[in-house]
């Protein structure tokens, strides 16, 4: 399948380009979806619900914490199984 | 019909997050002149009146800082620089001084031009002259996010033009919702429980059957169990593993890094590529679901009217009500495929006897014409949507003409 003629050679990213710490503000995607999950957080019940305050939700990496307790909520199939 | 399409089991849709046309492929025009990038002269006045030029200076992170404003008011400006609004065209004039009203920083505020030359993105690059890049390819709203992801998804936002993700009462039906009612298989592939959805109110909540993860994605290749129709979304955060690993964003969205998108890319592409089976029985669409606030040189053109009306508080820009009957900025999309000649361009708004205007509701609507055939129960704007998989030919390439990325 791969020959040396069609093989192309792909770079990594910089070692520096990850970035948990990077402030939630400056991403408005990831700022709504945050947004969108504390909204349809409100309608879970009680037990349900992950008792996150959203004010601890400021960077990157704490957002997605936040996400990954409220998808394995709505999803708790693909959290054990990856979609099967 | 012909030979590729008469062999395609499979649709697979990949999309990326907030790159122009012009931004990631423009720089290709120089390689072939029928792709409709840029000249090197094409320019936006900034906000002390001079020529802010396009230059091939972009760079893979740490320049779009802050995340330029793409929604409706600042795409608004982009397009008509403080100019008389629609139904006047467009001049594509007011992306610099859009991007200053972040930041307030003249120099900074002209990067907004700034174009990847094509060697720092080997992957889309490639893909885009191996097989079809679409010189009309828009977002189908002049806005953010989720209301031009919903194209994708249901061939209309349903009169949304901002980030809002819940639809009451939507009168018509997602293309998965469309596929599984008529026993056809579908997945949403998300990347792992950490990244998600941006679909996740209407469709993780309601559907939660027809999603699975990246790791899914990569297995269901190996094994020959793709379904029907894929979509598949990137990482959209930069957050730690199960195992405890650095998952780097993939996504592309500023200010994440472009060389991981380029990666993503090519481990989608490489998992169809290697299973022989799956190659000649699929077609995989690379598509961004919006400009993100970066310039590009075509005028959105007008379509035809979706039905709904956003009002003037909805838009956020006085006087100016919209009637979802133009599309948003233009965008990178390829589709890929054994079964389609090398080199292919799909000409656009710069031919007007044979180009074709594509959007996101031409998603659905290949979809449903490929594997459910008539159905009626559609926005107008996916009803009128062109659709792309007449572009398989009858001949298949053979291997050798045909890439592998290899980025272990």
């Amino acid at each position: 399948m791969a020959t040396p003629t069609n093989v192309i050679r792909i770079p990594k990213p910089s070692r520096s380009a990850f970035n948990m710490e990077r402030p939630l503000a400056k991403n408005s995607l990831l700022m709504n979806q945050v947004k969108h999950l504390l909204e349809l957080e409100k309608t879970l019940p009680p037990k349900q619900r992950t008792g996150t305050d959203p004010k601890s939700i400021t960077t990157e990496g704490s957002a997605a914490e936040y996400i990954r307790k409220m998808t394995d909520i709505l999803h708790p199939r693909v959290a054990k199984s990856g979609g099967r | 019909m012909s030979a590729g399409l008469d062999n395609l089991k499979h649709v697979v849709v990949l999309m990326m997050e907030n790159r122009s046309f012009d931004h990631m492929l423009g720089a290709l025009k120089k390689q072939d002149p029928r792709i409709n990038g840029l000249t090197g002269t094409e320019s936006n006045l900034d906000t002390t009146n001079e020529p802010a030029k396009v230059q091939p200076l972009a760079q893979f992170q740490s320049q779009l800082d802050p995340d330029p404003d793409h929604h409706f008011p600042a795409v608004h400006k982009q397009l008509f620089a403080g100019a008389a609004g629609p139904p006047a065209a467009p001049t594509m004039g007011g992306f610099v001084q859009s991007y200053y009203d972040q930041r307030k920083d003249v120099n900074h505020s002209r990067q907004i031009m700034f174009y990847f030359p094509p060697e720092k993105l080997p992957v889309l690059t490639t893909l885009a002259r191996s097989y079809a890049v679409f010189n009309g390819w828009f977002s189908s709203i002049p806005g953010p996010t989720i209301c031009n992801r919903a194209f994708a998804h249901y061939g209309t936002s349903f009169g949304q033009v901002g980030m809002n993700l819940f639809y009451p009462k939507t009168p018509f039906l997602s293309i998965y919702d469309r596929m599984l009612k008529a026993g056809k298989t579908t997945k949403l592939y998300y990347y792992d429980s950490a990244s998600s959805t941006m679909e996740i109110v209407n469709l993780l909540k309601n559907q939660p059957k027809i999603f699975a993860t990246y790791p899914q994605f990569l297995e269901d290749c190996r094994r020959g169990e793709l379904p029907d129709y894929s979509f598949v979304e990137p990482n959209y955060s930069d957050h730690l593993g199960d195992g405890g690993g650095e998952e780097l964003a993939s996504d592309q969205h500023p200010d994440h890094d472009v060389q991981a998108g380029e990666i993503f890319i090519a481990s989608i592409y490489n998992a169809i590529r290697q299973n022989p089976d799956l190659w000649k029985s699929t077609a995989l669409l690379v598509a961004y679901d919006e400009h993100g606030g970066i310039y590009d040189h075509v005028p959105p053109p007008a379509c035809l009217a979706d039905g709904f009306t956003a009002t003037e508080q909805d838009t956020g820009v006085p006087g100016q009500t919209f009637a979802f009957d133009r599309l948003g900025v233009r965008v990178p999309a390829i589709l890929i495929s054994p079964w389609i000649p090398k080199a292919t361009v799909i000409p656009g708004t710069e031919d007007p006897v044979n180009g074709r205007i594509f959007e996101h509701a031409s998603i659905p609507a290949t979809v449903t014409k490929q594997f459910l055939g008539t159905y009626n129960d559609r926005s107008p704007r996916e009803k009128a949507a062109l659709t792309f998989l007449d572009l398989l030919s009858d001949t298949m390439r053979p291997d050798a003409d045909c890439p592998v990325f290899n980025f272990a």
